[in-house]
């Protein structure tokens, strides 16, 4: 009886040895096989370049919702709550834009070069759709009436916007988008 | 009267918020080239819907009775167990439908619309009788209508729309992959498992017999197809205002923009009132799926026609699936991704609620003088390799495409 226990004790610790010898080469060899990597999200080029395009694309649709809601409300076919709740939607799809772009590390000087570009151009969109949010709280009654950062008019933000989007526009070109 | 009211319920009830997110994303995307897929999913959900009725109107059984009787308690688990957790992840979708909603509607946080939703969905299934609640959110449902009023006042080049959708090819700017992707989350959006889980109930529910199954045919024959043609319109609205501004559809506010520019802020409204109706009424049929499904495979009493007390059960798993679902929903998680992601996986689990249906329908012993006549196993077979391959395709082809991103 306590012969057996020893012997099933032995076994378990034969056995945990084992395990630990597997865990230890597994960890060992992923270490050894990424140590040679330079960063764990190293792009080839034409990867780095496609990355930023899809974000810039996805800049640009955002921009072109925030026309439409500016010029449907400027209009008064949009509510406030709709104009603004679209507004954020927009916002949130530029943070993840941004974000796209922010955790790209590019393998080459041209990537680089077009993620920098994209991500001003992504900022000045972002600045735009700001604005129109404080736009659209003055319009339906904020006290923003007399702040500087407010647009007087639908025209002049969307003549913002145009600016804002056409800079995408060029970014988008630069990194082989539509 | 009775045979209209089931017609626009039937309308009015097609449409929920995977038919809303899917139909506009594609829209945007794709333009009407995947109309086809549209069409193929209103002929499979007419032919998938009208058996399973007459299966529970013959038969008196609804599909989870049926299944663990033909597979057995082990295989109809297995079902139960994938056919109760897509469902889940619909009904997840639908209640935060309705929060999205509610929040583009009024600017509040969804966060804050969660719980009043998943509160209200649980009110009605507990105090409101099963024919007003159909009736009432199908009929609401129908003003989605407002989708096809600003097509038509958006005034589209109706020559272009049809060069999108014949012959259909993918855009040159997309990938295939994605094109098939997206047909099959199409496809899965039009033939929800639950919708088979809610009518063969809800027959029971009504207490069909043989002599209702000619209005169930009308109100499959007509209303669902006419539910078809709304989903095709909101696909249309997105391909006009959406696709050639370049803005890819990734919220409900998007999609209800076409609307605001061809007919202000009145017919926005109305389409608002409808995608909450919709919603909500999905909501309701998803959370009823729960209970029906898990009370008919464990044999326990079933029923908004009996009082919740008689059911407790069934009641409970209602309960459990509703607050599992906005429990899900309070972890931040996307609704829209939800709502994605609930489209595919029902095409994945679709074979497990139509094989057994298929079966069932050919069998004389269940069936007597009603089992399948030759052209619809014809059409039933076609749908079989349909269901199966559309299943077996979903996952690989949300792998490869990175979920059609």
């Amino acid at each position: 009886m306590h012969g057996g226990r020893v012997g099933t004790t032995r076994r378990g610790a034969a056995r945990s040895v084992v395990v630990a010898s597997v865990l230890t080469a597994t960890l060992t060899g992923t270490l050894t096989a990424t140590a040679g990597c330079t960063v764990a999200s190293h792009q080839e080029p034409g990867q780095a370049t496609a990355a930023v395009a899809d974000a810039l694309a996805e800049a640009r649709s955002a921009a072109q919702a925030t026309r439409i809601t500016v010029e449907q409300l400027s209009r008064g076919r949009l509510t406030g709550p709709v104009a603004d709740t679209a507004l954020l939607d927009q916002l949130r799809a530029l943070d993840d834009a941004e974000l796209a772009l922010t955790t790209l590390v590019p393998p080459d000087a041209t990537s680089s070069d077009q993620r920098s570009t994209g991500l001003s151009a992504v900022g000045d969109v972002t600045d735009v759709v700001v604005r129109a949010r404080e736009w659209t709280a003055a319009r339906s009654g904020g006290d923003l009436a007399g702040a500087d950062a407010v647009p007087p008019t639908a025209d002049a933000l969307l003549a913002d916007l145009a600016t804002a989007t056409g800079a995408v526009d060029d970014a988008l070109a630069a990194a082989g988008g539509p | 009267m009775g045979a209209a009211l089931g017609i626009l319920t039937a309308i009015g009830g097609f449409v929920d918020i995977g038919d809303l997110v899917t139909n506009a994303v594609v829209g945007s995307r794709f333009g009407l080239s995947l109309v086809w897929v549209v069409v193929l999913g209103v002929v499979g959900i007419c032919r998938f819907a009208n058996m399973s009725g007459r299966v529970a109107a013959v038969s008196g059984r609804a599909t989870f009775e049926i299944i663990r009787e033909r597979l057995g308690p082990r295989a109809a688990g297995a079902n139960l167990v994938a056919s109760f957790a897509i469902n889940l992840l619909t009904l997840t979708a639908e209640i935060g439908g309705i929060a999205l909603a509610l929040h583009l509607a009024s600017s509040v946080e969804p966060r804050l619309w969660i719980p009043v939703a998943g509160l209200a969905v649980w009110l009605v299934l507990w105090r409101v009788k099963f024919d007003v609640m159909e009736n009432v959110a199908g009929l609401l449902g129908l003003l989605l209508i407002g989708f096809a009023v600003a097509l038509f006042l958006l005034g589209p080049d109706w020559g272009e729309l049809l060069r999108q959708a014949v012959p259909p090819s993918p855009p040159a700017n997309e990938h295939p992959a994605a094109y098939w992707y997206y047909a099959v989350a199409l496809f899965g959006a039009a033939m929800t498992p639950y919708e088979v889980f809610f009518f063969s109930s809800g027959a029971v529910e009504e207490r069909w017999t043989a002599k209702d199954l000619a209005t169930n045919r009308v109100n499959v024959l007509i209303g669902f197809p006419l539910g078809g043609m709304l989903s095709v319109t909101i696909a249309a609205c997105a391909a006009v205002v959406l696709l050639p501004a370049g803005i890819e559809v990734s919220s409900l506010s998007q999609i209800v923009l076409p609307v605001a520019q061809a007919g202000g802020v009145m017919l926005l409204a109305v389409v608002l009132v409808g995608i909450v109706a919709a919603t909500f009424g999905a909501a309701l049929e998803t959370a009823l799926s729960s209970g029906y499904s898990l009370a008919q495979y464990m044999g326990w009493s079933w029923g908004k026609f009996r009082r919740p007390a008689h059911a407790a059960r069934f009641h409970l798993t209602m309960i459990v699936a509703v607050l599992l679902g906005v429990g899900i929903l309070m972890t931040s998680v996307d609704p829209v991704t939800v709502t994605e992601m609930s489209v595919v996986f029902s095409a994945v689990a679709l074979p497990l609620t139509y094989v057994p249906i298929l079966v069932v329908a050919n069998d004389p012993q269940y069936m007597g003088r009603y089992v399948n006549g030759r052209v619809v196993n014809a059409l039933g077979t076609v749908y079989l390799v349909i269901v199966v391959v559309a299943a077996l395709a979903a996952i690989p082809l949300m792998i490869a495409t990175g979920a059609g991103s």
